[in-house]
């Protein structure tokens, strides 16, 4: 398995396409992108990521056409990705599955015909289905986290607000704990807050009601950490010294480029792995040159420094 | 013989059932306290209870529509629809003053919350289809139109001004009462002369115990039933009004769920879910508990996060459970 | 009415046989009310012994005792002579003592044959047997002189037929000892001849009968025994033969009673300007037509056999079921729109024949049921003063007795029931009284007492409709009958012509086609 630095790929992927648009009039070629719909800030920057690269890519190369083709459901899912392979066959499929067991069987059908297979995210159950894998590194977007704890706390007590119960969840609190192992930071406390803002709220208001004092909340979500401020804010607590949340909204990189003392920083886990996903699909059909194996975009801690790199104050998310 | 003799000749028998859901309220207050006496914390009660507001205020509008043998999944994503709704037209009326764009703000929650229950309400009586498809449908609908509305994001009220405005409404209180606790008291107070001491609530009563035996009463019950939706769709607005001013903001999975625990409030509150009765202050007191049952596992060091969902049903369970051993005969 | 079968009478058994079932000095309390008391009975192989008594007299009581719904206090059950513990109906219906409910118990959504296989469906290997049960539910009912289709959801069925059905399941399986309660209260002639002869039968495979009936003219046409009850006692059990109707009723009743309806008061002119009148009324699928006038201060009786559409016409007039009218003229105006709304406002009251699925609330209160239609309110708010106070004038003017002030309806009797509903209708004030059976399943005493009421309210000038299945009722307390038949009103009787006879051969078409 080949691992690469996701940030050069899509770069050169970019290069490929926009560099030499005469390359591909040559050739007509048809990619379908299905992705859950946008039923929340996540998905919603996934959705609004992949339109915008996909009207890029096809202003570039009059002879492409990106179908973009949100779901539901796993099952709405399924049937979609059925209908997309019904007609015309697309050459290539971009897909970042709802659920990864549900789903692998659908995908596979998808490869059976084929087309060439980029999962996006979430992996299927069996990863001989895919071509290409490009993903977020999970264990290290906790390990981020967890290593600017250890270096901005020393020493102190932290309460956790853990997402919806998954892998990805999982993982993330896998390395945020294994990151902080033998520090002075200690986790006093660990619920699920689902993802949510309105979770957020009140995970943190009974975490401030059951400790006296806590020096630092990651939240593992900007959603989250969204209503952990607030809860703050009405506690009048002083006791905790910051919050961070993860993913990359666009009003927290906002913050962290202001100087917020609650949210210095962010870590990232963009929504636009999407595009990254697409380009490089692009450049596997366009260049003829094989593209596959597995990508994982690095985490990145956004800070004052290089927030502007990551901030887009059109995206929804 | 006289009204004052008749009216003392009939004593009024309280039904140890309707005593139970505060009963259940006050196990699980001592069981709080003895877990962790932070619970009994001023400052975790008036969090406990100022979160409650929302099923609670929900759950009012709740109780006229079971009573009258209806039901309304769609309030969790309607409160969505019209807080997204009502931030968006207050953030474009900002610029004729914060004033207008708070009225603005306030009037749309209201007055969509009703329109909304309106639609469904006249879905169900004219249409004549089941309450259940028909705010099943109207859950998936308004639910949509909220996502759409935020593009999948999240919509804020802007300017910032306009957020320290509102803010007051979920955090204020007045004489050491949280705004939203002193709303949900006014309301159920109202809530509970409309549906015991109005020939109104009569009917809603009346629909839900034997709609035929209302319909050989010349009863109207259209418009009655089409009423005790219009009225969910109104508290519905109320409780957005208390939910936007939290977080100064509504994403598309605000309000998800709140259908089924307000319909858990109102079934704990001791309101039968096949209609023929209502109970207000039951239900108050149900929203009440599913909110301390959450505050206590989350103090408690006991359960695993990963179990809490359990416990939390089995609760419930225990409560009904409890509720209709109390029940008269 | 069912002459025929008097002759058909088996004897008696021999009295000195065991008993089959025998309740042995019976006593059952609620609280502090003791229901029953010292109450003996028994009943031997191929004996139909009746049980009378006024409502509340503890015949439901001593049923569900015998049958194990309940459990005495006092005394014990004996079968074949030996004491039995029965804890629950099912453990009775293994020792093959069965109850007929009057209530109908039946699943609506459900089949004819499904009903009656409920809980013991036959089957092939893992699927079920339908085509067996259906041939066997087909052949069960026409024992029993019902002709539904057992592929018929129940739902659709009337009431007349429902109880056949329900009775039917009762009787599916060969049973000891089967006990009717009020079997024939829904039931038209027609019927209860063929339910008589499935009785006969059963007698004479050694069934041991107990049946529990209102009305005493079939009891002394059918009964071999009579025990009698009266709050909670037992008042005597001696043989059918030689009893009269009479007799009967002031065992029950413990008086005279001499006349059951109250002397009718001279019939209003025919000149008189109607308080209703109707002009070719069509209800779909039900009435195809049907005409006819009510003058004020008359009791106008319409008779017919189930089905006929007499209630059906009357709901399509107020707006209760879809209908077509020409012409619907009240009190000289003419009602554009049909609707119980306007029905109400035009001063027509409906008292249906279904008091507990359409007629009264069972779980609220009475005064509530009593206001329903028009809840008394001052300032939108309901005014409990008056509310309370119109409770106590029904009370009292309908004489409604309710064993607490805050009985809920379902509490009261079938007779009190009525009588509730009868004080909810004139709270409304209508001038036309519409009462749709309205002494079904109801004891004696207060038949005598309901036919009063309703003949004071048309002395007082209101126009009352009396739709019954009794024909005694309508001729004794009608002016004038109308008979249904198929949809249409076939026959209006009045003075010396309304005869059981008369009625009858309208009714069913019968003796006409024969003349």
């Amino acid at each position: 398995m080949r691992h690469g630095v996701i940030g050069a790929a899509a770069a050169l992927a970019a290069g490929i396409l926009l560099g030499a648009p005469a390359r591909a009039q040559s050739g007509h070629y048809t990619i379908a992108v299905s992705l859950p719909t946008a039923d929340h800030g996540w998905t919603g920057g996934l959705l609004y990521d992949a339109k915008q690269e996909a009207a890029l890519l096809e202003h570039a190369y009059p002879g492409l056409t990106v179908i973009v083709k949100p779901s539901a459901s796993a099952a709405d899912q399924a049937s979609a990705l059925e209908d997309l392979t019904a007609g015309t066959k697309p050459d290539a499929l971009v897909v970042l599955p709802y659920d990864s067991s549900q789903l692998t069987g659908a995908v596979r059908r998808v490869k059976a015909k084929g087309v060439f297979i980029t999962v996006v995210d979430r992996g299927l159950t069996d990863p001989a289905i895919q071509d290409l894998y490009v993903a977020g590194d999970n264990p290290e977007f906790g390990r981020v986290a967890g290593k600017y704890f250890v270096q901005k706390l020393g020493h102190g007590d932290v309460v956790v607000m853990r997402g919806i119960p998954t892998v990805v969840d999982s993982q993330r609190v896998a390395g945020f704990q294994q990151a902080i192992a033998g520090s002075g930071v200690k986790i006093l406390d660990m619920q699920f807050a689902n993802w949510s803002r309105d979770e957020g709220f009140k995970v943190m208001q009974d975490f401030l009601a059951k400790h006296a004092h806590i020096d630092a909340v990651w939240a593992a979500d900007d959603d989250v950490a969204q209503g952990a401020l607030r809860a703050i804010a009405q506690a009048k607590r002083s006791d905790i010294r910051f919050v961070v949340g993860g993913a990359g909204m666009r009003e927290v990189i906002k913050g962290v480029m202001d100087g917020n003392a609650m949210m210095p920083v962010d870590v990232s886990y963009p929504p636009s792995m999407m595009k990254t996903a697409i380009d490089l699909t692009v450049a596997h059909l366009v260049s003829k040159a094989a593209v596959r194996g597995t990508f994982l975009l690095s985490t990145v801690l956004i800070t004052k420094d290089n927030a502007s790199e990551y901030y887009d104050p059109n995206s929804p998310f | 013989m006289s009204n004052a003799a008749a009216r003392a000749a009939r004593p009024r028998r309280i039904d140890p059932a309707s005593l139970a859901p505060f009963a259940a309220l006050a196990v699980l207050v001592l069981v709080g306290t003895l877990l962790n006496a932070r619970f009994l914390a001023p400052d975790n009660i008036a969090n406990v209870v100022t979160r409650a507001s929302f099923i609670a205020v929900i759950g009012i509008g709740a109780t006229f529509v079971i009573a009258a043998g209806g039901l309304d999944l769609s309030v969790g994503s309607m409160s969505a629809f019209i807080g997204g709704s009502a931030i968006l037209l207050s953030n474009a009326s900002a610029g004729h003053g914060l004033g207008t764009a708070l009225a603005v703000g306030g009037l749309v929650a209201i007055g969509g919350g009703a329109l909304c229950g309106l639609a469904n309400g006249l879905v169900i009586t004219v249409g004549r289809l089941e309450a259940f498809i028909v705010t099943l449908g109207s859950m998936g609908i308004f639910r949509a139109l909220t996502t759409y509305l935020a593009q999948g994001g999240s919509l804020s009220l802007t300017p910032d001004a306009l957020q320290d405005l509102v803010r007051p409404v979920y955090f204020g209180s007045v004489l050491g009462m949280p705004v939203p606790v002193l709303v949900f008291a006014l309301l159920g107070g109202v809530a509970w002369v409309v549906l015991n001491r109005t020939p109104f609530g009569r009917h809603v009563v009346a629909i839900g115990a034997n709609e035929e035996v209302a319909r050989y009463s010349s009863v109207a019950i259209g418009r009655v039933r089409t009423l005790t939706y219009v009225i969910q769709g109104g508290c519905v607005g109320i409780a957005t009004i208390l939910y936007v001013p939290r977080l100064s903001s509504v994403t598309p999975t605000s309000g998800l769920l709140w259908e089924l625990q307000a319909i858990t409030a109102v079934v704990i509150g001791g309101t039968s879910l096949r209609g023929g009765n209502g109970r207000i202050w039951g239900t108050i007191a149900g929203a009440l508990v599913l909110e301390s049952v959450a505050n206590i596992m989350v103090l408690s060091n006991l359960v695993s996060e990963y179990l809490i969902g359990a416990v939390q049903g089995a609760i419930i369970i225990v409560a009904m459970l409890v509720q209709r051993s109390l029940r008269r005969n | 009415m069912a002459s025929g079968l008097i002759g058909n009478r088996t004897p008696a058994p021999a009295a000195q046989a065991t008993p089959t079932l025998a309740a042995d000095a019976l006593g059952k309390s609620y609280g502090q009310v003791q229901v029953l008391s010292d109450v003996s009975l028994s009943v031997r192989a191929g004996e139909l012994c009746a049980v009378l008594g006024e409502n509340g007299a503890g015949k439901s009581t001593l049923m569900k005792l015998l049958s194990g719904h309940l459990q005495p206090d006092q005394g014990s059950v004996l079968l074949d002579g030996q004491p039995v513990r029965l804890a629950n109906p099912m453990q009775a219906e293994q020792l093959g003592i069965v109850l007929v409910h009057q209530e109908q118990l039946l699943a609506g959504e459900l089949t004819v044959a499904e009903n009656l296989f409920l809980g013991r469906e036959l089957r092939r290997g893992p699927f079920l047997d339908r085509a067996r049960m259906h041939a066997l539910a087909a052949e069960l009912l026409a024992s029993l002189g019902c002709r539904v289709a057992p592929d018929m959801p129940v739902g659709r069925l009337s009431i007349a037929e429902r109880q056949m059905v329900q009775i039917a399941r009762a009787l599916l399986v060969p049973r000891r000892v089967v006990i009717l309660d009020e079997p024939t209260a829904v039931l038209t002639p027609h019927e209860v001849d063929a339910l008589f002869a499935a009785l006969l039968s059963l007698k004479a495979a050694g069934v041991a009968l107990l049946y529990i009936s209102h009305r005493l003219a079939e009891v002394a046409m059918i009964a071999d025994s009579v025990t009698v009850l009266r709050d909670g006692r037992l008042v005597t059990s001696r043989p059918a033969a030689g009893l009269g109707e009479l007799e009967m009723a002031r065992l029950m009743v413990g008086r005279d009673m001499s006349t059951l309806f109250p002397p009718k008061a001279a019939p209003p002119p025919a000149s008189a300007s109607p308080a209703l009148q109707v002009t070719r009324a069509r209800v779909p699928g039900q009435v195809r037509e049907a005409s006819f006038s009510l003058r004020p201060a008359e009791i106008l009786g319409f008779g017919g056999l189930v089905g006929a559409g007499r209630t059906e016409l009357f709901e399509g007039l107020i707006g209760l079921r879809p209908a077509q009218v020409e012409q619907l003229v009240v009190h000289g105006r003419t009602l554009a729109h049909l609707s119980p709304r306007s029905a109400l406002r035009a001063g027509i009251g409906y008292l249906t024949e279904d008091r507990k699925g359409r007629g009264l609330l069972l779980r609220q209160p009475l005064a509530t049921n009593l206001t329903l239609v028009a809840p008394f309110q001052r300032f939108g708010l309901l005014d409990a003063a008056r509310e309370l106070a119109a409770m106590e004038q029904a009370r009292t003017g309908f004489d409604i007795r309710a064993g607490r002030r805050d009985a809920l309806a379902g509490q009261l009797s079938g007779g009190n029931q009525q009588k509730l509903m009868l004080a909810k209708t004139m709270l409304t004030g209508p001038r036309i009284l519409v009462i749709d059976e309205p002494t079904r399943g109801i004891d004696i005493g207060t038949k005598a007492q309901i036919y009063r009421f309703i003949a004071a309210l048309a002395a007082a000038g209101n126009a009352v409709v009396v739709i019954s299945s009794e024909m005694q009722e309508l001729i004794g307390l009608c002016h004038r009958v109308l008979v249904m038949r198929h949809g249409r009103v076939v026959a209006e009787l009045e003075g010396d012509d309304m005869t059981e006879d008369a009625i009858v051969v309208h009714a069913t078409g019968v003796g006409e086609r024969a003349a």
